[in-house]
């Protein structure tokens, strides 16, 4: 086990509220990490600066050992870290397929002359785009509606097609932000397994942002809990289950 | 028919030459990027096309084609190099705000303009010379160049680079979390679009005869823009469609004497609230295409 990803006393300021302050965990390749605690606790605004959508107001990211505090959104997806949205950030007017082929960016090259005139490595990266998007789309079980536009997606679909998205760029770390929101008790437990699945296949670390404990408990490896911008907790699933604090913040205390 | 071409034919060549600069501002807005640009390049191609004709090349007769292809030429690279410069700054703005830059950059050359020598300040450039024997005889190069471009943004939308446009068109931030530099496809789209215009000004210095600061003014944006507004945004058609339309309309309703900018006028603003969308649509292009398909495959699933 060695350690891909590394946040360290991450801490972001809007205006007077202290959204996420001094919070650290390490995550080890190729674990299900996951990232929970009630509403407002600063999970999303953590994803946020692990992917560099949010620049931390102070705090380091180390990716591979490497550090990436300051890159910019597409420098961290091009060193191998892909997301989804809590609120799904699809290309709605775009269809699955495209999509998914817009996933493939940074693993293709062809710049305008040779995209136009499909010379050169256009022509058979196109080819091989096309192939993989496919792939991709039956992985998630979306295959025969690939031409369908996102945005007419049911829910859960938007769902695995963004994760479809995600998978596309080939990534060693893959970002989940609250993946089972939206979706039936059915899909909820087939989403554990897929997770699983894709973690196998792709030699993946997922680090999962999730509000339904069941899940979470079933699926992690690893558990880290926020509470008003504090990590409060940090182990496997019962250690965290069993942590006071942790009770505390999802029940309420004495006082 | 011969007077038909003889009193049309300049009309003709202008819709296509409108057209054009409608596709120029078309690039820039596939990658979602509202930039009122275009009149700017378009007035610096122009000059720069009137410049060396009358004043660096003195020809007899007939104005050599080649002349006027290195024009072209020399006009788009300007153009291109111009909105690198432009283009990295500004297009930091987002929407309404990009839109109110571009007209100042397009006011701003307008000023320098009148005020330079070289372009021969409010007076203008005029006895461009000319490369063809009449107005229609710039079809044989405007019309493949109209054919030429469009079937380039017809390319472009299917690669990787107008994949990327899109993609910043549909979200910003979502491309750029799927490793897509938003700056330079902006600036990238942004320079497709001057290129085009830029060229586009070269051939209109020598198809008007004259050239002046009047050439690129706020009015010319506005119009370019409406062709793509009315014609359609969301695809290359589009900007052709409204190019042709919004050109050839003032002189269809020539009949009614001064009333016709103010049917004109009415037109557009009916056009811009009942089909705010414009006039092509992508779904129309695409249950077009679905219908070939059906008939080739009368048993395929669609």
């Amino acid at each position: 086990m060695t350690t891909v990803l590394e946040v360290q006393n991450f801490t972001r300021r809007f205006g007077g509220l202290i959204a996420v302050n001094e919070v650290s965990f390490a995550v080890q390749s190729n674990e299900i990490f996951g990232l929970i605690g009630p509403n407002g606790a600063g999970k999303t605004t953590t994803f946020n600066m692990m992917s560099g959508l949010t620049p931390p107001s102070s705090g380091t990211l180390l990716y591979q050992g490497k550090n990436i505090t300051n890159l910019k959104p597409f420098q961290i997806a091009a060193l191998g870290m892909a997301r989804t949205f809590q609120n799904i950030r699809l290309f709605g007017n775009l269809t699955a397929l495209e999509n998914v082929k817009i996933g493939q960016h940074i693993h293709s090259s062809s710049g305008v002359l040779n995209g136009v005139f499909g010379i050169g490595k256009a022509r058979a990266e196109e080819k091989q785009i096309l192939e993989k998007a496919n792939e991709l789309l039956e992985l998630v079980g979306l295959a025969d509606r690939a031409s369908v536009e996102a945005r007419n997606f049911s829910y859960g679909d938007q769902r695995r097609l963004e994760v479809a998205r995600a998978l596309a760029l080939q990534p060693k770390v893959l970002l989940l932000d609250e993946p089972a929101a939206g979706m039936n008790p059915n899909e909820k437990a087939a989403l554990s397994d897929f997770i699983r699945s894709v973690r196998e296949r792709f030699q993946l670390t997922v680090v999962l942002i999730e509000h339904h404990v069941p899940l979470v408990m079933g699926l992690c490896d690893r558990i880290a809990v926020l509470n008003f911008g504090q990590r409060i907790a940090l182990g496997t699933p019962a250690e965290v289950a069993n942590d006071p604090a942790v009770i505390e913040a999802y029940l309420g205390g004495d006082d | 028919m011969d007077t038909f071409f003889s009193t049309y034919g300049f009309l003709m060549v202008q819709m296509m030459l409108q057209a054009l600069l409608g596709l120029s501002l078309y690039f820039p807005m596939m990658a979602g990027q509202l930039s009122l640009a275009s009149p700017g390049f378009y007035a610096l191609g122009g000059y720069i096309a009137a410049v060396i004709s009358t004043k660096v090349v003195v020809t007899q007769g007939m104005y050599p084609f080649h002349l006027l292809l290195l024009e072209i030429l020399l006009g788009a690279m300007a153009s291109g190099v111009l909105a690198l410069l432009v283009g990295i700054p500004a297009l930091r703005l987002k929407g309404i705000y990009l839109a109110l830059a571009t007209i100042a950059f397009v006011e701003i050359l307008r000023v320098v303009s009148l005020n330079l020598d070289i372009t021969g300040g409010a007076v203008g450039i005029f006895g461009i010379p000319q490369p063809f024997a009449n107005p229609l005889s710039y079809a044989l190069l405007v019309l493949p160049l109209l054919i030429l471009v469009a079937w380039f943004a017809a390319r472009l939308e299917r690669s990787r680079v107008g994949r990327a446009f899109t993609a910043i068109r549909e979200d910003e931030l979502a491309a750029d979390a799927m490793g897509i530099n938003p700056t330079y496809y902006k600036v990238l789209a942004f320079v497709i679009g001057a290129m085009v215009a830029g060229g586009i000004g070269a051939i209109s210095a020598h198809f008007l005869n004259t050239w002046n600061a009047r050439q690129g003014t706020f009015d010319a944006a506005i119009n370019v823009l409406a062709y793509v507004l009315i014609g359609g945004s969301r695809t290359f058609w589009g900007a052709i469609v409204g190019g042709f339309a919004l050109t050839a309309l003032p002189e269809i309703l020539r009949p009614l004497g001064d009333l016709r900018l103010i049917v004109n006028g009415l037109l557009l603003v009916i056009g811009a609230i009942y089909l705010p969308q414009g006039l092509i649509r992508p779904a129309w292009l695409a249950a077009l295409g679905k219908r070939k398909v059906a008939l080739v495959q009368p048993k395929g699933e669609l």
